[in-house]
Formats: structure tokens, C-alpha cells, sequence
């Protein structure tokens, strides 16, 4: 069936003429700022960028006139469309992953959309050390759970430090808790370390079985499980790792761990005190993604610093900001501006921590997060400069097609408030026509 | 950041800390109550605003050249716990929430830590006043819900600089916060992680009886106030009563956090019996009542504005316009931001109002003249005009926006730090070597 | 001639001298479903089956004989899912994966007794929790349950019943609802495993989430093929093999012919039709409150289906000045157009009660659907040989057939229609005359399901 969806979709595809949208300033990101340009658009990729191009006959223009197009936004921390976010049963819930729990209809997905977000990586929450797997998902509103799929994008795990694992099961029993293990920062280092040992008798159990059948020996398989297999994928380096931190000791400590396993930690989430070991974050290649500004809601949150981003750019992190809220992902562009105003950083520098870098933490960078031939058409057109906090998005394509569009919202919201009256007249009636009927229900034996 | 800016900050506070007597020149002002002055001046004397104009004679002041800057009254903050609550998940640190239904007698200010981190951190975006106020709601806001207090207790406006509470005091006791009782019957469960939903019949008895508790406190504190002024027999004061006295004599504004339209609506009717004045604060939709709230002239301070939709139905944009339709029915209305941690985020609040449909010069008075009248200060604060306290801030643009740096701020005329917990946390991990 | 047809008729031969040992219906209309209606015909059942049907019949002499002149005989109705019969299984999980729903409280001890150790919270699949997939219905069954009279009298003459609690609750069996004995009533069993997504929200043990119960299954399925494996090589050849633990959850699991897959909104059906195909095994989707938006996707799918007849409704307490999601008033509205839909489509479905207390509403919600577009036809083949159909039971059940199993329903009156009276039940050819109407139990009772 998806072979057969993959073959309609890409004849439509085909059939489909190409978009232009004409004279608007485009923030390339990448390729600096195209004044008065235009964006060619084939088979939902970016075909062409420029100043001079021709619009190719039969072409759908779109009238960017002082208008402003930039890649469409990739949220690199989010739980929208999952109908379960924590498996805090138990400290290891690498058996579980998101992307078993996708509800394409959240309508937190249209506002995403509507905030300019087309990529957003879906995360297990930070109730466990190990917790469950993540999907990067596009917001193609009106699609299927499969439909909003990133396709090619790396297989994720979350993993969780400090306050939030240690304490989800912390209490002990006798004083009414779970008394699930760790209780602390020690233990959430051994919960790590306790899973990678076992990951790797795991794969060596493997291993010797497959060596076994290949010399046509007699052996029964070792158990498949669910919960070790994705650990072994993060030791192969086929599965990212995507930790949740907040204080600088807590993330050293997780690259030291992946240092003694030899795995690799692709970004740390929150990451509030990476700035006090940029300089460790860097060496080990590991990225950062941020919030903006979020600060004091917890004790791990007290040294945060509205600088983090910017100072972490600096010092050579891959750093993204990112949302971690339904409300916070429709402005990632303002989120982006305070980054100016706390640490210096250029429009192009700010830009990039919800577009390319996102999509280099992501494994995505190919395809997104920046307005270049070959890439996927994932744009948002804005009316002033996305990084003014007066600008508001206009229209959102992804793959070419456009998902959101401020001119139509009036009227589909029209239509959606007439087919609502309708239903409620209509049930009303029919409540009517019933209730003459009720005497009726005296011919009952009483 | 620009090495200019660097200058500024660390350099003027040195200046001036020893005298709020200074001549501001060549900014651009915008008083927010009348046109602005392009290339104007500004006369500060002892902490006041002596005169303000394209010209103005220094009388001997030291004078302070703003080349290029543009001079704003401070931002006010309508509803905030800064001060009050520190590290909001330890209960040690926060003083908001205090236990029972009635607490008119609560005085916020002296709860009011001075040393707190958010009060740099808060000022350095140009906020120089808040309303902090003794009840806060979980989850961030302060917007009603299942609460257990009815009468929260006296908010107080403070300036966001002084040694003391004292200091900090522009009025204390400048609102009674009320937390109008709501009527949901959905209600989220931490059990199941789930919503819950109560039948509508137990809901609507629930919040009967506390609008009855509500208005039997309200009658008992009148009768209390008679028999004061007729010197009853066997009189004894009490301190919750005696907190009423301002609300009942219409001194005091009661601050009403009122969620849906049903619960203003009520609000409204309950002012009018108890003959008190009440502004509304918090309120997500407002519906039918928009028009009484105008011809009642009942402020109204805006629950903030980047929010959710409260429903599922709603357009994406609907809290974004609520400042817009507050406007366009003539109600008045101040900004707020119901937090701490992102008070700083205040202006941003009305910049995205802006974008969504309300006029520039509204969100810039929403932030200042508007709160200063509301809360019966405006003859203190809330622009730049002659008389008023000299809380400034110089910006190199749009304070509005994000982008936009405050260069200097003037606290009653002296002008304080920007720099704070962040700031030193960033310049010092900027030089680990 | 097959040999049920011929016991059947030595049966009759030597019955020929005995008192009458059989009952014919004539001048009835016969509603076959598996052929053509008959407009005037006969029915004669004997031994518990359905010896002839016919329009032109000679009726033996040593029958009863009923006069069906303005009757009609149809099937005996099928609940294809419930818990009549299992009076101890009643159904403690919604259908889709709520959180909280559907713990298994028979195999955990209840916690707030006094000096009952607390069962402690299970640490991953390997505890195997909220799992009974052992238990069999056809074990538990009672002859005793009142709601067996109760959906008799109404024209139910079986029901395909499941263990409902926890994620894996157990296999069901098709019972007949008469019987001294619980033996007598069952049919077929197992008839499959009945899951749910219980998950036992954010205080218990694993799995605490919806995506814990689907990992949950998957790593149950997955087990169980390996045990299979295992346990074949390990009878093909012990010889230096660790011989596999008998584990009598996936034992449970492997007995079952088919998973009973929970799915109410399109977003759950969809999920769990790339479930089912994932888990490589037969299996059938239960609830389908929005299967009016996939139908299509279940055509391509192929998987059966099973109609909640408890449509959605306005929440009766709820706030008068809430305004409900268009969402909702959607659901509510084209809900009972879901049999039209799966029937234009070509899926295979049949209806099951959910808990709708009484027979009379039950044909209520019926006609709900056959208002929203559903043939009679269509209505009527839900209830009897699709339900047969679905758990490969249509060899003996759900038509009237020739050498079928005589459980019919003769009513006076078009099955569906408010005024229709049942004059007639047959279970195993037994047979039933509701003599009053039975009362409808009080409201309450309905809720507390």
C-alpha cells in the first residue's frame, strides 16, 4: 500500500505545474539575502534561487511583494500530535516510541503550521533516563500519521537527566511513592551505564548466535528485545541520541558515559547550563538546543541564561532553539530575534538556530532548513522581517504545497462555523421530533 | 554585544548614582501622553520630571547626551509575583498562595524580597513598575481555575529597584486580588494525566455556594464597617474586616481574575450589588460583556496575549486579537504578563497585539499611562510629563521589539544597573579560558 | 450428502414412531440471509438443527407445528462481542486506549485491603502485566447471568464472549445463551484474544502509557513467535538445547486464532490496521464510532470489523453554554452512518451491544443506523452471518440453513421496527417464548458498565 501511495503521490507530483513566488526578499540562510528575488518550485523541491529568473510557462506565481521568505522552521523539541508523551513506568522505556502514537488531527499541528514550523521532531518526555524513541514528523495538516513522517530522517532515542528522571519514581514506597530507581544523579548515571553494559552482552549474544547459524550449528535464537535493541542501534551509530539536560555536571557526566561506551550524544535538549563546558560540547562534537529565555521554574534552572545560544555559537556549538511548548512553536522566529538583543548575534546567526542547525541536529540538513535548489520547498512567506516582532505569516509550503494561507483562513473558518451551526440545528431538530414522541413511551408496561 | 552598549552601562550608573538632578539631551521622547519630540530634552530634579521639551534649560544640571537614543517612560507589568516567588517549583522560595478563602488582611509588599534575582533581571528590558500580586495560580497563570482562595490578599505596585520593600513601594495595597469562582467541568486530573469531567448540576451548586461564601464575607465586612462608624457596643476590630474598609469605601480596587465570559459577567453583577469597583483581570474571552465593561468603565488588565486558543475551534490567532477587540470596544486596558520568569517578555506581549490588529500608540499606553491610571498612580508614573517620577528608559529603537536594546534605565531619577544573574554568568563563562 | 444431513435424517426416521420430536414454522416469511428471502415457507428444526427449509415442504407428522402466517423467521441474533455469559468479566475497558481503563483486577490483588500485599509494579513486558490471555471464556462461562434471558427474549441466541479486562484479557467463545450447563452453551472456542490499550496512567507499573501498551503487545507478539520457534526445535531436537520456559501468557496468545484490536476514532483505526498487519496475524478491529471516515482504508486493509452499537452522545450534564468541538458534533452526527459506509465499501462487519442494557434499544441504535443508510438487508446479515463470518463459524450459524444450528428468532413484525414483537426464540432448537416484555433494568446500571 505505501508502494502504492509513494506512485500516486509522485504522478501528482509530476503532473502538477510549478510554483514561483516572485519579488520578495528571500533569507536564504545559507547563501545570504536575495533581494527583490524569486523562488522556482518543480515537484515540490526547490528548483532555482535568484534575482533573475524566469518564471517557466504555466508556472502558479505567487506575489511575494515586500514580503519576506524564509526556510520553514524546524522546532527540534516537541510533543504536539502525541497522544503519549512519558512511559515513566520505568527508568529504561527504550520499548516505546512516539511514533506509535501520532495523531496527524492535533490541531497544535495547524498552529505549528500557522507560526511558520514545518519540521518538528516529536519527543518522548524527560520522565525516565532512558525514555522512549522520537519521529521527526513535517506538518502537512490533512494527512495521514504516516503522510507527516519526515521520510529519511535519523531514528532518535531520548535520554533524560537530573531532576525530572530522579524524580518520577524517587519517592519511596513507604512514603507513598513509586520507589523507582534512581533517586539521584548518581543513580541516573548508573541507570545509563547499567543499560549500555546490557546492551552489549546483548549485541554480543547476537553476535555469537549469527556466527553459530552461519557455521550451521544448532542454536536457538536469543530473545529479541525491544527494550535493548535500540541501545544497540545508539552503540552502532544507527540510532541519534537526544538528551534532555539542564546543569553542566549532568551533561558532562553523559559524555563521559558515552565516551566509556562509544556512543555518540547528538545534541543535548535544554542543555539551560551548556555554556559553562561549551569548550567540552565542542570537542565532542555534541550540539546544544536551547530555549530562548526560560529560566527559575526549577532549581536546575536557576543559572540559565538568556545568552546560552549565542554563547554557545561562539564557542563552536551546533546550537537550535527549540520549543518544547504548543504555545512557544508558533513564534520561533521571536524566539530566534532575542537572540540579537541577548548576545549580539547576526539576523542570518539568529535565523539559523530554527532552520539549518536544527536540521544538521536532526540529520534533515539535506533536505531542509535553508532556501537552496535541491531541497525540499518547506517556505514560509512573512510580511515583514521574521525577525520583527510585527511580522506575521502569510503563507506555508512544504514540499511545494501550500498548507497554510492567512488570505483563506477567514473563509475556511466561515465554513467551519456554518457546518457547526448546522449540526447543532440539526440535532436540535431532531430532539424535537423525538420528545412528541416520548408519550408514546407510556404504551410500555408500567 | 555592541561595545557601545557595554559602555553605557557600566560607565552612567558611576555617574549618577549620586545625583538624580540631570539634564537628558538629544533623545527622542516619546511621552506615550502627547506627541513625541524628536531631538528633545528631558529635565530630571530629584528623582521628578521638571520639565520635558525640544528645548530645555539645564539650570545647572549635569547634562547626559542620549545622541541617538529615544526616551520612554518605564513598562509596567499589571500582574506579576516578582519579588514574592524565586524558583517557582520550590515551595521554600515562593510567598504567593496563602492558605484559606478569605485574606484581605495579606499585604503583598512585605513578602516582597528586594534581593531577588528577577528584579535585575526584569528591569533590564525597561520594566521599572509591576504589580505583584499574593495568589498565583498552578501552571503558570493566574487565571481563576480550581482555586482554594476567593480573597488572595492586597497586590502592591512596587518599583523594580530600592534597599528595602520600602523602598520599592509605589502603592501598596493598589489592588484587593479576588479570585472569582469558576465554573468548569472538565478539570485536569494528575493521576491519570487525563482530563476529568464533573457533572454540570455538581459544578454549578459548588460555585453557587462559593459566590454565597463570597457574598456573606462582603455583607458581614459592611456590617463590621457600620458598626465601626456607629461605635456599637462591644466593638472589636478585626484585622480581615478592617482590610474591606478601603474596597467598601470604593478606595481600593478589587482585581478580579475571571477566566470565561460567564464568570465576568457575574463579576460585573457582583460589583454592581456590593457597589465596589472591580477591574477584571486575566479573562480569555469576554463575549457579550465587552459592552458593559465599556459603559461600566471597568478596566480590564489583558491576560497576555501569546497564548493558546481556548478552544479547539478557535482561530490560531485568537488571544492574539483580544487586545485589538479590548480596544475596539473602548474598554481600557493594561498588558500583563500572570508570571515571573518571563515578565521581562512583557513588551513582546504587545507587540504581537500590534501585529494582530491593535494601534501602536494603545499598546504603548497599555504598558504605561493605561496601568498608572488603573491602579491610581498616574500621577506618579506612567509617562513622561513634568511631575511624575523620572522612570525612564533609553532605547536604540522599538522597545517593542525583541531586537531593540535598552541602553539606560533611570529608576525615580537614578539611574540603575542592567546588569544581572545573566549577564555576569554570561561574561563570565564568556572568558573561561 | 453429507453426514450431518444424514444422522439427520436417521434421526428423524427413527423419531417417526416416537411423540412428536421436532417443530415445523409455516406460512412464515424466512429471512435465509445466506439466500433469498422466503415470502411463504417452512422451517422445520430438529435435534438442535435446522432439518429443511423450504417454501413447498411436506411437514412431517411428528412435529409441533407453528402456524407462521404473518412471522417472520430470521436468524437468531448475534452479539459479536460482549460479556453475556461471563457475569464476572464484565467490561471494565473503554474500547479505545483511555488511560486508566481496564486494569485486571482478578489477577491483582486490590491493593486497599487491609494486609494484602501490594502486587509490585511491573518492570517491563517481561512481568507480563495486565495479561490473563490464558483465560478462556468458554472456562468461565455461567449459565446463570440474568442478561441471558434478558437478550434471548429480544432475539439474541448468541454472543461471541471475551474476558475484557486488562491488555491481553483472554479468548472468547462463541456461547449459545441457553444451557444448563456451561458446556452445553459454548459453540467454538477460542475465538480469539481480546486486547486493549490499558495503560495504568502515571502512578503504576509498566506500561503507563498508550505507546507502553503498543510496545507492550508488539514485544508479547514478537515473544510468542520465538517460543513457538523455540519450542519446535526444541521438540524437532533437544539434544544440547536449553529447553525454552513454558510461559503461559504467549501460550494463551498462540491459542488464540486472531487479536481483537481496539479503534474508535480514524486516527486509532488507522493506527491499529498498521498494527494488526504488523503483528502478522488475523485480526479484527473493535468500536469504529468514526469507521463512516475508513471505510475505504478497511476495504484495503481487509480486515473485519466490529460496530459499537453505543453511539456517541451529548454528554447529558454537561456545561449548557459550552460549545462543543466541531469535532465532536461531527462524530456525533455520522457515527450511525458508519454500517452504511463499511457496507458501500465491502467490509466485512457485524454489530456488538457495548453495554446498550436492552434488546429494545439495542434494535434502537439499530435503526439509527439503517436511518443513516443502512439496508435492512445489511442490518440484518450484521447481526447474524457476518458475526458468524468473522470468527469462521458460518459452516454452522447465522443463517437458516439447511443442517445449520437452529437458533432462530420468529417475530411478528420487521425485525427493526419499534412495535415488533418476538414471539418465538430458538437456541439449539430449543425453544423460547418471551411471554412479557422484560423491563428495562434502571438507567443507573447502564452507567456503571
Amino acid at each position: 500500500m505505501k508502494h502504492l501511495c509513494a506512485i500516486l503521490f509522485s504522478v501528482a507530483a509530476i503532473a502538477a505545474p510549478p510554483t514561483v513566488i516572485r519579488n520578495a526578499t528571500i533569507l536564504t540562510i545559507t547563501k545570504g539575502v536575495v533581494k527583490n528575488g524569486s523562488i522556482v518550485i518543480r515537484d515540490g523541491k526547490i528548483a532555482e534561487v535568484g534575482e533573475n529568473v524566469s518564471v517557466p510557462e504555466g508556472a502558479q506565481v505567487i506575489d511575494a511583494a515586500g514580503q519576506f521568505v524564509m526556510p520553514g522552521m524546524i522546532d527540534a523539541h516537541s510533543h504536539i500530535t502525541a497522544e503519549s508523551v512519558n512511559e515513566g513506568s520505568v527508568s529504561v522505556s527504550s520499548m516505546v516510541g512516539v511514533d506509535d502514537v501520532l495523531n496527524p488531527e492535533d490541531i497544535a499541528l495547524y498552529r505549528a503550521l500557522a507560526g511558520g514550523v514545518t519540521t518538528l521532531s516529536i519527543m518522548h518526555g524527560s520522565a525516565n533516563a532512558i525514555g522512549g524513541k522520537c519521529i521527526v514528523i513535517k506538518a502537512r495538516w490533512g494527512k495521514d500519521a504516516p503522510g507527516i513522517v519526515f521520510e529519511g530522517a535519523m531514528p532518535v532515542i531520548k535520554f533524560a537527566l537530573g531532576e525530572n528522571p530522579k524524580r518520577s519514581g524517587g519517592t519511596p514506597v513507604a512514603q507513598g511513592g513509586r520507589g523507582r530507581y534512581p533517586a539521584t544523579r548518581m543513580g541516573v548515571e548508573d541507570v545509563f551505564r547499567e543499560a549500555f553494559t546490557e546492551a552489549k552482552n546483548y549485541q554480543a549474544e547476537w553476535r555469537e548466535y549469527n556466527e553459530k547459524i552461519k557455521r550451521g550449528e544448532n542454536a536457538i535464537a536469543p530473545h529479541r528485545d525491544l527494550k535493548l535493541e535500540p541501545l544497540v542501534e545508539v552503540l552502532e551509530g544507527k540510532r541519534y541520541v537526544h538528551a534532555h539536560g539542564y546543569r553542566s555536571d549532568e551533561m558532562l557526566m553523559l559524555l563521559k558515559v558515552s565516551d566509556e561506551f562509544g556512543f555518540k550524544i547528538r545534541f543535548f535538549v535544554h542543555g539551560l547550563e551548556g555554556y559553562k563546558i561549551a569548550k567540552e560540547l565542542a570537542a565532542h562534537d555534541v550540539g546544544v538546543s536551547t530555549f530562548s529565555d526560560w529560566w527559575s521554574y526549577k532549581v536546575e534552572a536557576y543559572d540559565a541564561i538568556p545568552y546560552n545560544a549565542a554563547l554557545l555559537m561562539k564557542k563552536g556549538v551546533l546550537v537550535s532553539l527549540n520549543s518544547d511548548d504548543a504555545e512557544l512553536m508558533r513564534h520561533m522566529n521571536q524566539e530566534a530575534a532575542k537572540t540579537v538583543k541577548y548576545g549580539g548575534l547576526t539576523e542570518t546567526e539568529a535565523l539559523s538556530l530554527v532552520t539549518i542547525n536544527p536540521a544538521k541536529q536532526l540529520g534533515v540538513d539535506k533536505q531542509v532548513g535553508s532556501i537552496e535548489a535541491g531541497k525540499d520547498a518547506d517556505l514560509v512567506i512573512f510580511d515583514k522581517h521574521p525577525l520583527s516582532n510585527y511580522a506575521k505569516v502569510q503563507k506555508v509550503l512544504i514540499d511545494g504545497t501550500v498548507y497554510f494561507d492567512r488570505d483563506k483562513e477567514q473563509s475556511e473558518l466561515s465554513k467551519k462555523d456554518a457546518r457547526k451551526k448546522a449540526l447543532i440545528d440539526k440535532e436540535k431538530q431532531q430532539q424535537q421530533q423525538e420528545s412528541p414522541r416520548r408519550p408514546g413511551a407510556a404504551r410500555r408496561p408500567s | 554585544m555592541n561595545r557601545f552598549a557595554v559602555a553605557l552601562m557600566l560607565a552612567w550608573p558611576l555617574l549618577a548614582a549620586s545625583n538624580d538632578t540631570f539634564l537628558l539631551k538629544n533623545v527622542t521622547v516619546h511621552p506615550v501622553t502627547g506627541p513625541d519630540i524628536a531631538n528633545g530634552m528631558i529635565l530630571v530634579e530629584n528623582g521628578r520630571i521638571a520639565e520635558v521639551g525640544p528645548k530645555v534649560a539645564a539650570k545647572g544640571a549635569r547634562v547626559v547626551d542620549g545622541k541617538g537614543l529615544h526616551a520612554y517612560p518605564g513598562m509596567i507589568d499589571s500582574a506579576t509575583q516578582v519579588g514574592l516567588a524565586e524558583i517557582s517549583s520550590v515551595r521554600e522560595t515562593v510567598d504567593t498562595n496563602e492558605l484559606g478563602d478569605f485574606n484581605p488582611q495579606l499585604r503583598a509588599l512585605v513578602a516582597v524580597n528586594p534581593e531577588s534575582e528577577h528584579l535585575p533581571v526584569v528591569r533590564a528590558n525597561g520594566i521599572t513598575t509591576v504589580m505583584t500580586l499574593p495568589f498565583q495560580a498552578g501552571g503558570g497563570g493566574m487565571r481563576g481555575g480550581a482555586s482554594t482562595t476567593l480573597i488572595a490578599g492586597q497586590g502592591a505596585l512596587i518599583h523594580l529597584d530600592g534597599w528595602t520593600w520600602e523602598d520599592l513601594e509605589v502603592r501598596r495595597g493598589a489592588a484587593m486580588q479576588l479570585v472569582f469562582p469558576s465554573l468548569e467541568t472538565r478539570s485536569f486530573r494528575m493521576e491519570s494525566m487525563s482530563m476529568a469531567r464533573t457533572p454540570f448540576a455538581e459544578v454549578k451548586a459548588a460555585y453557587e455556594k462559593r459566590l454565597k461564601d463570597l457574598t456573606e464575607f462582603f455583607e458581614e465586612a459592611r456590617r463590621y464597617q457600620q458598626a465601626k462608624k456607629g461605635g456599637a457596643p462591644g466593638f472589636q476590630p478585626d484585622l480581615k474586616f478592617e482590610a474591606m474598609l478601603p474596597v467598601l469605601e470604593g478606595k481600593m480596587p478589587v482585581m478580579v481574575l475571571a477566566a470565561r465570559e460567564r464568570a465576568i459577567r457575574d463579576a460585573i453583577q457582583f460589583a454592581d450589588k456590593q457597589k465596589i469597583r472591580i477591574v477584571i483581570a486575566g479573562a480569555r474571552e469576554y463575549g457579550k460583556t465587552l459592552a458593559d465593561l465599556k459603559a461600566k468603565g471597568i478596566p480590564v488588565v489583558a491576560s497576555p496575549t501569546l497564548e493558546l486558543p481556548l478552544n479547539e475551534d478557535d482561530p490560531y490567532d485568537s488571544a492574539y486579537t483580544v487586545p485589538a477587540e479590548l480596544y475596539k470596544a473602548g474598554v481600557k486596558f493594561a498588558f500583563a504578563t500572570f508570571n515571573v520568569q518571563f515578565a521581562r517578555n512583557l513588551p513582546y506581549q504587545a507587540a504581537t497585539a500590534v501585529a494582530f490588529g491593535l494601534p501602536y500608540q494603545e499598546a504603548l499606553k497599555a504598558l504605561t499611562v493605561n496601568p498608572a491610571e488603573i491602579w491610581g498612580v498616574s500621577d506618579q508614573i506612567g509617562s513622561i510629563d513634568k511631575g511624575k517620577w523620572a522612570d525612564l528608559m533609553l532605547t536604540d529603537g522599538d522597545p517593542l521589539e525583541a531586537r531593540t536594546q535598552i541602553k539606560a534605565l533611570y529608576i525615580k531619577g537614578k539611574q540603575v544597573e542592567l546588569t544581572n544573574r545573566h549577564t555576569k554568568l554570561f561574561e563570565k563563562y564568556m572568558n573561561r579560558p | 450428502m453429507s453426514k450431518l444431513i444424514r444422522f439427520a435424517l436417521l434421526y428423524a426416521g427413527i423419531a417417526a414412531a416416537a411423540p412428536p420430536s421436532g417443530v415445523a414454522i409455516r406460512n412464515a416469511r424466512i429471512v435465509t440471509v445466506a439466500g433469498p428471502t422466503i415470502e411463504k415457507g417452512v422451517v422445520i428444526v430438529r435435534g438442535g438443527l435446522i432439518e429443511q427449509v423450504g417454501a413447498d415442504l411436506s411437514i412431517p407428522a411428528d412435529v409441533w407445528t407453528i402456524d407462521g402466517q404473518g412471522l417472520t423467521v430470521y436468524p437468531g441474533l448475534i452479539d459479536a462481542l460482549s460479556t453475556i455469559g461471563l457475569p464476572d468479566a464484565a467490561p471494565a475497558a473503554a474500547p479505545a486506549g483511555r488511560a486508566g481503563a481496564g486494569r485486571p483486577t482478578a489477577i491483582a490483588p486490590a491493593t486497599g485491603a487491609p494486609g494484602a500485599a501490594a502486587t509490585p509494579p511491573a518492570r517491563g513486558p517481561e512481568d507480563r502485566p495486565s495479561t490473563t490471555s490464558w483465560q478462556n471464556a468458554a472456562d468461565l462461562a455461567q449459565p446463570t447471568d440474568r442478561r441471558i434471558e434478558t437478550f434471548r427474549n429480544g432475539g439474541f441466541t448468541s454472543v461471541g464472549a471475551f474476558p475484557m479486562r486488562g491488555i491481553f484479557a483472554g479468548q472468547g467463545a462463541l456461547l449459545n445463551l441457553a444451557g444448563d450447563k456451561a458446556g452445553q452453551m459454548v459453540i467454538a472456542s477460542p475465538l480469539g484474544q481480546y486486547i486493549t490499550l490499558a495503560s495504568s496512567g502515571f502512578s503504576g507499573g509498566f506500561p503507563g502509557s498508550l505507546m507502553g501498551a503498543i510496545a507492550y503487545i508488539r514485544q508479547v507478539y514478537i515473544d510468542a513467535d520465538q517460543y513457538k520457534a523455540a519450542k519446535a526445535l526444541y521438540a524437532k531436537n533437544p539434544r544440547g538445547l536449553t529447553r525454552p520456559d513454558y510461559d503461559r501468557a504467549l501460550e494463551g496468545v498462540l491459542e488464540s486464532p486472531r487479536a481483537l484490536l481496539p479503534a474508535s476514532r480514524a486516527v486509532e483505526i488507522a493506527r491499529m490496521i498498521r498494527f494488526g498487519e504488523e503483528l502478522k496475524q488475523p485480526f479484527i478491529l473493535y468500536g469504529l464510532n468514526e469507521g463512516y471516515r475508513s471505510a475505504d482504508l478497511l476495504k484495503q486493509a481487509g480486515a473485519p470489523v466490529l460496530v459499537s452499537l453505543k453511539w456517541p452522545e451529548k454528554t447529558r450534564d454537561g456545561d449548557p453554554e459550552e460549545v462543543e468541538t466541531l469535532r465532536a458534533l461531527e462524530t456525533r452526527a455520522s457515527a450511525p452512518g458508519t454500517p452504511a459506509a463499511l457496507a458501500r465499501a465491502g467490509v466485512m462487519f457485524a454489530f456488538y451491544t457495548d453495554g446498550v442494557a436492552t434488546p429494545r434499544d439495542v434494535m434502537k441504535a439499530v435503526r439509527k443506523a439503517i436511518d443513516a443508510g443502512l439496508t435492512q438487508d445489511d442490518a440484518v446479515r450484521a447481526m447474524t452471518l457476518s458475526a458468524a463470518k468473522i470468527y469462521g463459524l458460518e459452516d454452522r450459524l447465522g443463517s437458516v440453513e439447511k443442517g445449520k444450528i437452529a437458533n432462530l428468532v420468529v417475530t411478528k413484525g420487521d425485525l427493526f421496527q419499534d412495535k415488533t414483537e418476538v414471539k418465538y426464540v430458538f437456541v439449539d432448537g430449543q425453544k423460547f417464548e418471551p411471554a412479557e416484555e422484560t423491563p428495562a433494568p434502571p438507567s443507573r446500571q447502564r452507567e456503571t458498565q
